[in-house]
């Protein structure tokens, strides 16, 4: 066991954040203010990816014939702790990077490999994954979104919901039904839909965590080449279960959390608030969830380097990750209430933002713990 | 960053499994109900073997020796490793022990009737002396450890050269080890409970209000252990009040719930649930409780104002 960094991870550590701070503009918090589904931080991540595909830091764990420089498992989860800690100036494009792109290596067309993978590794393509619906949240396997064959051409009719992106996405990584009730997961199958097609509607949902992040996305009649189905009919359970593998452990939250936690203590550092006991032990124990985070994840991502499944303790740390965003933020909201109005201080908005999401977006925390106390706990399963 | 065990570690962890296995750790009701189970057989054992000293072995070293002490707190009976896997090999490997380790003079200290050498950390340095049985006074108590105090009987203190403030970051993380272990120990026997035991015609570990709060349990206990494992190895003094802290704070609502899970069972001397709990609860208090950890770790991180 060791828990010091490699001369090679530091340095690659180095390297991004000295690339961030020669990249990211002086306005930079302002623009991530509006959060990474916003129509200002889409189109900057337009600039910003190809900048970082130049520095060959936009898809460094990919295989070089991709564009890639093959690094280590643990450089592609350092770029995400840097980039996410910076307020993810990638974007959408962090979806193509982690999962989209490597899930078109592996099962797409050779036709569908050379439209879409030069295109993410050169910065400048934005999708979003239709997942989620109305009566399909948690339980994914639910959905209704169907697609039909009509000749050489699918037709979907049917409704997507909180999807990320949507607005200003050029294409959508889309699960719909092929076959089966709702329910049944081997009925459903992978589209890779132009959002420009006829029939696409997508309306912006106003919500708490910046604007334009999630959406309603309608699909009346739309017709798609038989072609833009990945893999076959009825394949996308197995397909998203292999892709989503490496995402398991989510978005390195505690990483931001931890930064902005440093933040807040200089900002009552500066207005004398700190000398209170119970304020540092309250920073203290913030700290302390996020360490207790970050160590639960690397031991995940420690596992996935070695090629091993980290199966229940993916779910382990997600509980403990999710723990760690509303430990910082509601930090902020005891002591520095007035950062959240006014002209505040951008990054603990951002942060709010994105940490009240922490527990529902990417399987809720109850799914999470749900998981653990069968696959860990070996606890018999809910009954209903 | 590596998770893994290396050869050495993974070798001493499959011997040490094997003998937490055999006879002498396990749970015994002990006689009149005592509240704690001193197995002085299977401290003995250990002992004799070596495992106490594996801090000092190169390719063991501090991780093993943390990773030790949670692993057999777990176990229902008592044992005095903490001290004797973190403190003694690297700053007093001559004492006999077992040791007790005297926080503040007032109060019971835990080990102390089983001691054979006593220890203080101080701010001005650390002393330890020898101590016989008659030097001391069991007191009576609600924690599952052998609780004592000195008797007014002179002390022969010796001044031990060390730094006091790296024995006393080590001290911090081997009791962040050991009520980690007490915890993990006292999850193990809950679930293995709510596994069997039926109310409502199911198991009561298929109620998902169980399942959480157990799950959300078994997540900080993970941490606390990694949190540990890291200090150790970092000696990092913001890394050892934040596992402590850490840890201190969790075990207020897990062995809340570990006794909410067993019901009135939990409540008897018949069932060893107590045998974790109640060194929990005395752990809990330890070198400024969780609060008391939090603040110093935020301090450490941040300076005072
Ligand atoms: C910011 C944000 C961005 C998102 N982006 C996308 C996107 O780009 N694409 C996409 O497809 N989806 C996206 N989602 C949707 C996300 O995947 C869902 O919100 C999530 O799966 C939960 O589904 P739901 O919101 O319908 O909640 P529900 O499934 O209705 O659940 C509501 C709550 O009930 C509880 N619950 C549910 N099931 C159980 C259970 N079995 N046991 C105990 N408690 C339970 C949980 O507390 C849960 O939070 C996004 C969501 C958010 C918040």
């Amino acid at each position: 066991m060791d828990f010091g960094w490699t001369d090679r991870d530091q340095a690659f550590r180095a390297r991004v954040r000295d690339f961030l701070a020669q990249e990211l503009p002086s306005d930079w918090d302002e623009i991530r203010r509006h959060g990474p589904g916003s129509k200002e931080q889409t189109e900057f991540s337009l600039e910003f990816c190809p900048k970082l595909a130049s520095a060959r830091l936009l898809v460094p764990h990919w295989p070089t014939a991709w564009g890639g420089g093959e690094l280590s498992t643990w450089e592609h989860f350092i770029l995400g702790e840097e980039m996410w800690a910076a307020g993810e100036p990638r974007g959408a494009q962090y979806m193509n990077v982690n999962w989209i792109g490597p899930t078109l290596m592996r099962f797409g067309s050779e036709e569908q490999r050379r439209a879409f993978i030069p295109q993410m590794a050169a910065g400048a393509a934005i999708w979003c994954q239709g997942f989620s619906e109305p009566d399909a949240g948690s339980d994914l396997a639910a959905l209704r979104t169907r697609a039909v064959l009509d000749g050489d051409h699918y037709v979907i009719n049917g409704s997507k919901i909180w999807t990320s992106y949507a607005g200003l996405a050029e294409h959508c990584f889309l699960l719909a039904r092929t076959a089966g009730a709702p329910g049944d997961k081997s009925g459903i199958t992978i589209f890779l839909v132009p959002m420009s097609t006829d029939g696409i509607e997508v309306r912006s949902i106003p919500s708490l965590i910046g604007h334009g992040d999630i959406h309603e996305t309608f699909f009346t009649d739309v017709r798609i080449p038989a072609t833009s189905r990945l893999g076959g009919e009825g394949e996308a359970w197995s397909i998203i279960t292999y892709s989503l593998a490496n995402e398991r452990v989510g978005i390195p939250r505690y990483e931001l959390s931890s930064r902005v936690l440093g933040d807040m203590v200089a900002a009552l550092k500066q207005r004398g608030q700190f000398r209170d006991s119970a304020v540092q032990a309250r920073a203290g124990a913030a700290h302390a969830a996020c360490e207790a985070a970050r160590l639960l994840v690397y031991r995940v991502v420690d596992q996935l380097a070695n090629g091993r499944d980290p199966d229940a303790d993916a779910n382990i740390a997600r509980v403990a990750v999710i723990r760690a965003d509303h430990a910082v933020t509601d930090f902020g909201l005891d002591f520095l209430p007035d950062t959240f109005s006014g002209t505040g201080h951008p990054a603990h908005l951002a942060h709010h933002e994105r940490a009240i999401v922490a527990g529902i977006a990417a399987g809720a925390a109850e799914i999470q713990l749900s998981l653990v106390a069968r696959r860990h706990l070996d606890l018999p399963r809910e009954a209903c | 960053m590596r998770f893994q065990p290396n050869e050495d570690q993974s070798t001493f962890f499959t011997v040490l499994e094997q003998m937490m296995g055999s006879g002498g750790a396990g749970w015994r009701a002990g006689e009149d109900w005592v509240r704690f189970d001193w197995s002085a057989e299977f401290d003995q054992l250990l002992e004799e073997n070596g495992f106490f000293d594996c801090a000092a072995e190169e390719d063991l070293g501090a991780v093993a020796a943390a990773d030790m002490v949670f692993c057999l707190a777990s176990l229902p009976v008592t044992l005095e490793c903490a001290a004797s896997s973190l403190l003694r090999p690297q700053f007093f490997p001559h004492l006999p022990r077992p040791l007790a380790v005297i926080e503040d003079e007032a109060s019971a200290v835990r080990f102390l009737p089983v001691a054979r050498s006593i220890l203080h950390i101080g701010e001005d340095g650390v002393r330890a002396a020898l101590i016989e049985p008659m030097m001391v006074e069991p007191v009576e108590s609600i924690f599952a450890y052998p609780m004592g105090v000195l008797r007014d009987a002179p002390i022969q203190w010796m001044k031990i050269d060390a730094d006091p403030h790296l024995v006393s970051e080590n001290w911090r993380i081997a009791i962040a080890a050991e009520l980690a272990g007490a915890l993990k120990g006292g999850l193990e026997s809950v679930l293995a409970h709510v596994r069997d035991r039926k109310q409502f015609g199911r198991p009561l570990g298929s109620f998902q209000t169980i399942q959480h709060r157990l799950a959300g349990a078994a997540s900080s206990i993970e941490a606390a252990r990694l949190l540990v494992l890291k200090a150790a190895q970092s000696l990092d003094p913001v890394d050892s009040a934040t596992a402590l802290g850490y840890v201190q704070d969790a075990s207020t609502d897990i062995v809340y719930d570990l006794h909410q899970f067993m019901g009135a069972m939990g409540l008897t001397l018949e069932h060893p649930l107590h045998r974790w709990t109640y060194r929990a609860r005395l752990l809990r208090s330890s070198l400024g409780g969780a609060l008391g950890n939090m603040q110093l770790a935020s301090v450490r991180r941040w300076g005072e104002a």
